[in-house]
């Protein structure tokens, strides 16, 4: 099996329904807040398919919050090892891609240090909205949107000019 | 639960259309910052190196004097803790991005030209 239909059967399999296990790797809960209202009748993260699950074993997405602290990185990796494969790693948050604490000597200071990471979700905390959308980047069902964000503002914008 | 119930029903439906249509709210969200070329001096671009607290700002060894250099922007830092917007207002102002998940670390990080790269460059050699 080549690389894309690899690409192409996990999508259709994880299109449909996924499991998620969260994973608090020493975040300060709330990325796990944000994480919660997903289930609340605002974002409702079940009516697209998403469902999340206690068990590792029955997950097919590890949402992985936090900086990866490093007394945590054996139950990190048994919980990942737990997971049947194919599988997916989400880091979510600042603390989690190496924001907020690269140098302390407790943690790792990233996620991708310890599990392989597949999609990164920016944010201190990232909304419910920037959640979904991380994930429907994961499964394949929306499109990653930063590649083309230059983060540059024009000269004319209004924004700055009522800044000024 | 029958106010409830009654309020549910005058409102009609709650959950948001988000992945099938844009969400109005998302303007209000707390987001990274977009920054200003044109406003974006070596000197403002050091002083919001050092004003992120995260290190999400950093500037860009630059290889010849002429060249105005960048600023690296690295969004997977960035908490939106508005301090670079704090210290050079004319400069900074809001992304209003929020989709803002990668498939790759490295895309995550934006490099800013600085001013005086491609404009005033001849001025100031």
């Amino acid at each position: 099996m080549t690389p894309e239909e690899l690409r192409e059967t996990i999508a259709r399999q994880f299109g449909r329904s996924l499991h998620i296990r969260t994973l608090d790797t020493g975040s300060c809960a709330v990325c796990e807040q944000e994480i919660r209202l997903l289930a609340a009748p605002h974002y409702d993260l079940h009516r697209l398919g998403f469902f999340f699950t206690p068990a590792p074993r029955h997950a097919d997405l590890l949402l992985v919050t936090g900086p990866m602290i490093r007394a945590f990185e054996v139950a990190a990796r048994k919980t990942y090892d737990a997971m049947p494969g194919p599988k997916i790693v989400v880091a979510v948050g600042a603390c989690a891609l190496g924001g907020v604490y690269p140098d302390d000597p407790f943690t790792y200071g990233t996620v991708d240090a310890v599990l392989p990471v597949d999609v990164w979700i920016p944010g201190c905390p990232p909304s419910p909205l920037a959640l979904l959308h991380g994930l429907g980047v994961a499964v394949g069902r929306l499109t990653e949107k930063v590649r083309d964000l230059p983060f540059t503002a024009e000269d004319d914008d209004e924004r700055i000019r009522g800044a000024r | 639960m029958t106010l409830w119930f009654v309020r549910g029903l005058r409102r009609g439906v709650v959950t948001t259309r988000y992945p099938a249509r844009p969400e109005e709210s998302a303007r209000f969200l707390p987001g990274p910052p977009a920054f200003r070329p044109g406003a974006l001096t070596r000197e403002t671009a050091g002083r919001l190196a050092g004003a992120c607290p995260s290190g999400a700002l950093r500037l860009a060894e630059s290889e010849g004097q002429a060249d105005g250099g960048a600023l690296l922007f690295d969004v997977g830092r960035c908490t939106a803790c508005g301090r670079c917007a704090a210290e050079a207002p004319q400069a900074v102002t809001s992304s209003g991005a929020f989709e803002l998940a990668a498939t790759s670390r490295s895309v995550l990080i934006k490099e800013i030209p600085l001013r005086g790269r491609n404009d005033d460059t001849g001025r100031t050699a």
